[in-house]
């Protein structure tokens, strides 16, 4: 056996992953050869020093309780499946806990619309205020802002930031990824006295398209009709930002108006 | 919110009771993956998430860790690596050669016989720093072998490639390890230079080609 041989596999030898015959080759060459030996104490001790020099960390201790939040969203889930009403999930109900967390949550899933080529106006505007109504939970909750604008870097091309209001009513909820088309999306989440208010920012200026436009308090706002609902859509910076929600028009134009989208 | 069912409950108590213990475990191996903390929390906790939605297809009896690991570096892989083009440098064609020793005997014996406690902290130091200086596969490689000791069959199961491949991977890996830490060790005066610790080709072939041009 030679010494070459020995030292291809030594990593193998000392993991024990030889096959015995070998395993006992290798010992005997070992046995009478200073410098393959000096190869092998030297393969141990590295290794004693790599698992020493990257070996385990603790994990942060607000990983776990942060972990099985997120499983208690999905046994919510799962119980809604099972129960009897059979009804879907209904945001309204879900916020409270989503809101409980202290933590950034993240999921791993993203919700994407339909991309196909002929995807537009109309089709994504009634995705739009699907979207609202299907009441998908948060990734990123309210408490800390700055996760949620460290959330969706690198995740769209532009800069999201929960925006300000004016209202003292207009409380931040959560934050979602998602897809509009082939447009990366963010979902802002806010509640209104109550009442559910989601603000998409996204970049598609397909959705300017026959929008009507209004003016309120000095500000150009865009508009579109969708059933029974409307889509407010403000543009600043190339990014569109829509507004919609369980307000009454006026409200929704009033909010949407005086928002701070981006400073 | 309704109640949840007992079924539920039963199974998410048993999840909770099995998973905790390796909390620490994929958290280091998250954070070897990735670098960075915020990443390694969140690729942890979509792990555990993914595991713990397909719970019911783990197959009781059989190795708990290297399930969870194997969710792990799929994760890692669909989330982090965009494309496969770094294994390909890795494993494929345009990989450096790597002979069957790196360094001179007075290299390794610098390395591993270190004078004192400084020394030998700084020289942790220079595996970590090598260490995140390899490609995702080799860390990867490293981390499942060396710091969680798990066999190749183990490896062979979590990274997806026969024990064939797991065994020349992991070769190549440590090599790489071996080299980017000596090179480090050299600029900090560690450990002297090697002038040439290899052929770059093997006599035979040296000879052979000179052989054919004259």
């Amino acid at each position: 056996m030679s010494c070459r041989l020995v030292r291809r596999h030594l990593g193998a030898f000392v993991d024990g992953e030889l096959d015995p015959a070998s395993q006992i080759e290798f010992e005997r060459h070992l046995d009478a050869c200073p410098g393959c030996q000096e190869n092998l104490a030297f393969e141990r001790s590295l290794r004693q020093l790599t698992r020493e020099s990257i070996g385990p960390v603790q994990a942060p201790e607000h990983l776990w309780g942060r972990t099985l939040h997120r499983l208690d969203e999905i046994d919510a889930t799962r119980a809604e499946r099972t129960s009897i009403e059979a009804r879907p999930m209904r945001w309204r109900q879900t916020w409270p806990i989503a809101a409980a967390a202290a933590a950034v949550l993240i999921v791993g899933g993203v919700t994407r619309l339909p991309a196909s080529t002929d995807y537009q106006g109309a089709g994504m505007l009634q995705d739009v205020v699907n979207l609202h109504s299907q009441a998908l939970p948060s990734d990123v909750q309210a408490e800390a802002p700055q996760d949620v604008v460290r959330y969706f870097q690198g995740k769209t091309p532009f800069p999201v930031k929960p925006a300000r209001f004016a209202e003292p009513d207009m409380v931040f909820v959560g934050a979602r990824y998602i897809k509009v088309g082939a447009h990366p999306a963010a979902a802002l989440y806010y509640m209104h006295g109550g009442r559910r208010v989601t603000l998409l920012v996204f970049q598609s200026p397909e959705i300017m398209r026959n929008a009507h436009r209004i003016h309120v308090g000095g500000r150009e706002l865009y508009y579109h009709d969708v059933g029974g609902s409307v889509v407010t859509i403000r543009q600043q910076g190339g990014v569109n930002y829509a507004f919609f929600g369980d307000l009454d028009r006026p409200v929704l134009f009033e909010i949407a108006a005086n928002a701070l989208v981006a400073d | 919110m309704p109640k949840k069912s007992k079924k539920v409950e039963a199974q998410r108590q048993l999840f909770e009771t099995e998973a905790r213990p390796h909390l620490d475990m994929l958290y280091s191996m998250a954070l070897r993956l990735t670098r960075a903390p915020v990443d390694a929390e969140d690729l942890v906790q979509d792990t555990l998430v993914r595991a713990y939605r397909f719970y019911d297809r783990f197959e009781a009896g059989t190795n708990f860790k290297a399930w969870l690991l194997k969710i792990q570096m799929n994760t890692f892989v669909n989330r982090y690596r965009r494309a496969a083009r770094e294994k390909q440098v890795f494993d494929g064609p345009m990989a450096t050669p790597v002979g069957e020793g790196v360094m001179s005997r007075a290299s390794m014996r610098g390395l591993t016989d270190p004078v004192g406690n400084a020394e030998r902290r700084l020289i942790a130091q220079e595996i970590s720093r090598a260490f995140d200086e390899l490609s995702d596969d080799a860390r990867a490689m490293v981390m499942l072998a060396d710091v969680e000791e798990l066999s190749y069959k183990e490896i062979a199961e979590i990274v997806g490639c026969p024990i064939g491949t797991v065994m020349s991977r992991l070769h190549r890996a440590r090599q790489q390890l071996q080299g980017s830490l000596q090179k480090h060790a050299v600029q900090l005066g560690i450990i002297e230079a090697d002038d040439k610790v290899e052929d770059p080709i093997p006599l035979e072939a040296f000879r052979a080609r000179k052989e054919a041009r004259s």
